[in-house]
């Protein structure tokens, strides 16, 4: 009998290399960053269970999810706002895992594992602005996108979730991004290309920003 | 030997003396300085012939000093990035850089085409219509390559550009067009208001007009003041100056185009930069601070070389420290034109005469004019004596009728100035005259835009940087920043009188537009011939229809036509004015996606691997798919795909069917939802099984099909076709929220959750059996067809089971999360080792389907209904689903209809071509006769020969019958048996085995 070995493989895996990319003449201006194996569930609200799953989710994560284009974090968890009545729940480790969020949620939402379905990257640096203006149509400027900011946009014509996490112990802005996993690598070359002029420090990290 | 820079003052100028630059124009080597442009360096070196005219390849220089120049049109750079139609006046110099005149044959001084002015007769407006009327079939093959030949611009490079280009957005809530006065004091006013300021300005260097003309700013010089702004403003963090930027259009909602050569000023952009970037800047506000362009007088002679607009004259002189000329006469109908006297002189330049029409000149001209020793003539030049090597001789009609002569080497031409209100018009705005200035300023400018200084008609200094600062402060007040402005800036304002004068009559061509070789005689006969709407002259003429798009000559044409149409201007009116304002490379608007980044493309869970295994890739939609596996010693496609299928049939092979479209439907309602939208039924579905299911649209067509599994009571897990994942996705949408809103239901995409293969052949069992834990039943008992349920994988991780079957062999669909996808494939690898497990990709897929007689997109194509399809019976009659009514009209229920049918060619050798129509035989193909195509074709390896699915009239019941297959785009034509479609196991044992 044949030994199965069943190590999960990043969609990234293939096209990240760790290091540096890019102009190499200057300090590197954006980093991009890809956060591994993560939980990612979406929660919708059945018919008219809106304040009850409000109600459920407070219970639940000890906060309020958003209910408007926002993103909000407690230690172990970032809820993200993806639409009326409906949110994403990124954790690690297990805790907010599919089968446990189906029974705080069995009566007021539908559940739907996407943890496999995108690749989180993370993008810093003080050229990360400058970068992400080539990709996105949004105003990232911090009077318009402050901390916690959400947005469901697009990147090259795909669907991204977009939302700024807390700054850097530096103080940079970091903007964090869940990409479709099978878009992935066809968008990193994308991001790549747009950061290339600025210098890229690319890593990869087991831990949510 | 590098020429001398013949004609560089020997001090003075914004040039940098310490960096000399070498470049070369048509083979020649020249000196340059850093801060020159091609234009002004070439002047500095003396040369005055830089081009030939369109069409009749008259020798021409260098007219203005702008983005508007119609004539110093060069290709610059070499071979890859050779770039045609370049104006000179705004390519930056820098070192080694090669330009060469265009439209010339053999050389540029020696044009044999210029022979082309002996026929200026046939050559006159409208003369392609009027000439090559007669044999039609000359037109293509004959008249118009040879007129391309004959009248043209430069070369494309003809091979691919080797630069990078991308595109951007921006977002402010002042944007400013110029940084001249006007646009400077706007961004001062803004930006000290605490707004978000963009100001955009072309040039390389900052301060517009004042680069060149210079004057006094709250009591320092203009440079001075320049400078000290820029300092200001590079404090104010949000604030943002980008030079060499063209602000080129205005979209909807505030959005407007910019085109930054972010590297065309050096000899190829450093690595890892791009060579342009276009930006898409939205604004709450904007603010047109473009200035005016300095119109010509359109005189017999007026495009010799040496006749210059006397703002580009002063920008030669003060900015560049070249000189066009050394005895300059000036030909001018407005005060303004006289600035060009004091720099010439400033300089060390001698006047010839000034040529003034206006009938009263000051006493301190007249003073000035005497103290320098140069007349000052009343009148009109009527001609120009000169060539290539520049003007000679000036003929002059004076006021009251006596003619003069005066001996220049330049002519300096200012007709007045018109505002560039071309941003302000691109909204179908109409620009209005305003008669003091004789010239048309802005009118009903987009929502949010405003004109200030020059672009708005004020041409006194203060003015500009009055409006300038008003309008910065109140486009911030209204974007909601509402900080101290302070004061404004302050200077005087010059004397601006002007009397109109547009065209002088005399012998000889008299240009109006330089770049088409427009005259005013061609705009009379477009007149004479009834060609007088300013959009009919436009077109006939093809007046302002160059790629400077008659910036320097739309005005003085549609005022020639007043004249000889008795209309005043403003009835005459302008034509429509669209962007962009400048060209703008296609490269630019393309940005990164060209070549393999022309779009996104979408990898399967298992492409790495098929990679590895050295598959073919198919691009579906944005897909990219393994289409088969090549071996070594396999000669063709076919061989590589026959023996999938023969592996498949006879083993066991699979396929990454991951592409599929994947949607959880959540809910109570779930099943009633599902029961809208297929025309068969899902409610009834037992938990742990699957069902094909078929979807219509509202006009009764089919849209799309797929199996449903029910997971659970309240969870279903819906596939659709590859092609229509994101629409079904839509149309799902669409239902819940807009047509059954009341349904408790929730949809989510879960195509990329999950990596999904499909598993077929007679050794299915024994391979999952390997790889499923023992504790999980595969018999045909315990897990049956049409089943559906998750099952543990041994070592741990949990997979969905589909038995369902596409190639119509025993099968499952299997399925796990997407980043086990990779693992799953080289298990089943290793697990399928024993039994001769074979990858196989689409074409196998295709095979076997049409062998099964499954009808996918070819079939599914728009035009059928589910009766068509042989799925007609699918159709519940005991609910009501989308397209049921409307799939009942008359012409969708006719017996005549195309149906899917199979077909086998009467000479097994025969191959067989989709797209073939069927027609009976021996009838004569044609429109009346044709009773339907070939939708899908394959090799059977299974049947040994080449079969097809068809869509025939009436195709059920004439099973058996032969008839006609004509393919006249390949030119063949063959009989076909049409049969049974189901090639392959009819009653179906295989897959239930």
């Amino acid at each position: 009998m044949a030994e199965f070995s069943w190590l999960p493989r990043s969609p990234l895996e293939h096209v990240l290399v760790v290091g540096f990319y890019g102009a190499r003449d200057v300090a590197p201006g954006v980093s991009l960053t890809e956060i591994g194996n993560f939980d990612l569930i979406q929660v919708m609200a059945r018919r008219g269970k809106g304040a009850e799953l409000a109600n459920a989710a407070k219970a639940r994560f000890g906060m309020a999810a958003p209910d408007v284009p926002k993103a909000v974090s407690a230690s172990d968890v970032t809820l993200i706002w993806s639409g009326p009545d409906q949110f994403l729940v990124l954790s690690k480790g297990g805790k907010h895992a599919m089968d446990i969020l189906s029974q705080a949620f069995s009566q007021s939402a539908s559940l739907s594992d996407q943890s496999h379905a995108r690749a989180l990257i993370s993008v810093s640096g003080t050229k990360a602005c400058a970068m992400l203006a080539k990709l996105s149509s949004l105003d990232l400027h911090p009077a318009s996108f402050p901390i916690g900011a959400a947005a469901a946009t697009s990147i090259d014509h795909t669907s991204v979730n977009l939302w700024r996490g807390n700054d850097r112990p530096d103080g940079r802005a970091v903007f964090n991004l869940l990409v479709f996993a099978t878009f992935a690598e066809s968008l990193w070359r994308t991001m790549l290309d747009a950061a290339a002029e600025y210098g890229v420090d690319i890593g990869h990290s087991e831990e949510l920003g | 030997m590098i020429s001398s820079q013949s004609h560089r003052l020997a001090s003075g100028g914004l040039i940098d003396r310490s960096a000399p630059l070498n470049f070369r124009f048509d083979g020649k080597t020249f000196a340059g300085f850093q801060g020159d442009t091609l234009a002004s360096a070439l002047i500095a070196n003396g040369v005055k012939l830089v081009g030939r005219s369109f069409k009749y390849h008259r020798p021409r220089g260098i007219l203005t000093s702008g983005s508007e120049e119609p004539n110093a049109l060069v290709e610059l750079r070499t071979g890859a990035r050779r770039e045609p139609n370049t104006k000179a006046t705004t390519a930056e110099l820098y070192d080694g850089l090669e330009a060469a005149s265009q439209n010339r044959w053999p050389s540029l001084r020696h044009d044999l085409m210029a022979v082309n002015q002996l026929f200026s007769p046939i050559f006159v407006a409208g003369f392609y219509y009027k000439t090559f009327m007669w044999p039609a079939k000359f037109w293509e093959a004959i008249y118009e390559p040879a007129i391309r030949r004959a009248a043209g611009l430069g070369r494309t490079a003809g091979v691919a550009d080797p630069d990078h280009y991308d595109k951007a957005w921006a977002h402010c809530d002042v944007l400013i067009a110029g940084s001249g006065p006007a646009g400077l004091a706007a961004a001062l006013a803004a930006g000290r208001s605490g707004a978000r300021v963009i100001l955009c300005e072309e040039d390389f260097a900052l301060g517009g007009r004042l680069l060149s003309d210079g004057g006094t700013i709250d009591g320092m010089p203009a440079a001075e003041w320049v400078s000290r702004t820029l300092a200001e403003l590079a404090s104010l963090p949000d604030v943002r100056i980008m030079n060499r930027t063209t602000l080129f259009g205005v979209y909807d909602g505030g959005t407007y185009g910019a085109i930054e050569r972010v590297n065309d000023h050096l000899p190829s952009p450093p690595e890892h930069q791009v060579r342009q970037r276009l930006w898409r800047i939205v604004a709450k506000r904007s603010i047109v601070a473009a200035g005016a362009i300095e119109r010509p007088i359109v005189f017999a002679g007026n495009d010799t070389p040496g006749v210059i607009m006397a703002s580009a004259m002063r920008t030669y002189v003060a900015r560049y420290a070249a000189t066009p000329a050394r005895r300059i006469a000036l030909f001018i109908n407005n005060e303004d034109g006289w600035r060009t006297v004091e720099t010439a002189l400033g300089a060390g330049l001698q006047i010839a005469a000034v040529i003034d029409a206006r009938p009263d000149v000051s006493a301190t001209h007249r003073a000035l004019a005497a103290k320098a020793g140069f007349a000052v003539l009343n009148g009109s030049v009527v001609g120009v004596e000169g060539g290539k090597d520049g003007v000679r001789k000036i003929s002059i009609s004076l006021t009251g009728g006596a003619r003069a002569e005066v001996e220049a080497d330049g002519l300096a031409v200012s007709g007045g100035w018109n505002p560039a209100v071309g941003l302000t018009s691109y909204h179908r705005g109409r620009p209005k005259w305003q008669d003091d200035i004789s010239a048309f300023v802005p009118d009903s400018a987009p929502a949010g835009m405003v004109a200030a200084g020059a672009a708005n008609g004020a041409f006194g200094l203060g003015a500009c940087l009055r409006q300038g600062f008003a309008a910065g402060a109140a486009a911030a007040h209204s974007a909601s920043h509402s900080g101290n402005a302070g004061a404004p800036p302050i200077a005087d304002d010059e004397a601006f009188s002007l009397t109109p004068l547009w065209h002088v009559a005399g012998k000889g061509k008299a240009f109006v537009d330089y770049q088409h070789d427009v005259t005013a005689a061609d705009i009379e006969l477009a007149q004479r011939e009834g060609f007088e709407s300013v959009e009919h002259l436009k077109r006939y003429t093809t007046l302002g229809m160059a790629t400077d798009q008659g910036k320097t000559s739309n005005v003085a044409g549609l005022a020639i036509m007043a004249a000889v149409s008795g209309k005043s201007i403003p009835e005459t009116g302008t034509t429509i004015y669209r962007p962009p304002y400048v060209p703008v490379a296609i490269g630019a608007f393309a940005g990164h996606h060209r070549d393999e980044n022309f779009h996104a493309t979408r990898l399967t869970p298992s492409h790495h691997w098929a990679a590895e295994q050295r598959a073919v890739f198919v691009d579906t939609g944005l897909w990219k798919r393994a289409q088969w596996y090549p071996r070594a010693g396999e000669k063709d496609w076919l061989e590589s795909v026959t023996r999938e299928v023969k592996a498949v049939r006879g083993g066991v092979g699979f396929c990454d069917v991951s592409t599929l479209g994947k949607i959880d439907a959540h809910g109570p309602d779930a099943g009633a939802f599902l029961d809208r939208v297929y025309i068969n039924t899902f409610s009834s579905l037992a938990v742990g099984k699957a069902r094909y299911g078929l979807m219509l649209r509202e006009d009764g067509m089919v849209y799309d099909d797929g199996t449903t599994s029910r997971l659970a009571e309240d969870h279903y897990f819906l596939t659709t076709t590859t092609a229509k994942a994101g629409p079904v996705m839509q149309h799902l949408e669409f239902c819940r929220q807009v047509l059954f809103p009341h349904l408790d239901v929730q949809l989510t995409s879960v195509s990329d959750q999950w990596a999904q293969f499909s598993i077929a052949g007679p050794k299915t069992r024994d391979l999952l059996r390997e790889i499923v834990d023992p504790a999980e039943d595969l018999s045909n008992e315990g897990f049956p067809f049409m089943g559906a349920r998750e099952v543990s994988l041994r070592g741990g991780i949990k997979a969905r089971l589909f038995r369902i079957s596409f190639s119509g062999e025993m099968a499952f669909e299997i399925s796990v999360p997407a980043r086990y996808g990779d693992a799953l494939v080289r298990n089943l690898m290793l697990a399928g080792k024993p039994f001769g497990v074979t990858p196989y990709g689409t074409e196998a897929l295709g095979v076997m389907r049409i062998e099964k007689g499954h009808v996918a997109g070819p079939e599914l194509n728009g035009t059928t209904t589910a009766a068509d399809l042989g799925l007609g019976k699918m159709m519940s009659t005991k609910k009501d689903f989308i397209g049921r009514v409307m799939a009942g009209r008359e012409a969708l229920v006719a017996p005549d209809r195309q149906v899917v049918v199979g077909i086998k060619p009467t000479d097994r050798a025969r191959r067989l071509r989709s797209g073939a129509h069927i027609i009976p035989k021996g009838e004569t193909p044609g429109p009346d006769n044709d009773q339907g195509y070939v939708t899908s074709v394959c090799f059977s390896p299974t049947l040994d020969q080449w079969i097809g699915l068809a869509l025939v009239e009436r195709g059920r019941e004439r099973i058996g019958e032969i008839v006609h297959a004509h393919d006249p785009l390949r030119g063949e034509s063959y009989d076909v048996e049409l049969c049974n479609p189901v090639f392959y196991d009819p009653d179906g044992g295989r897959q239930r085995g």
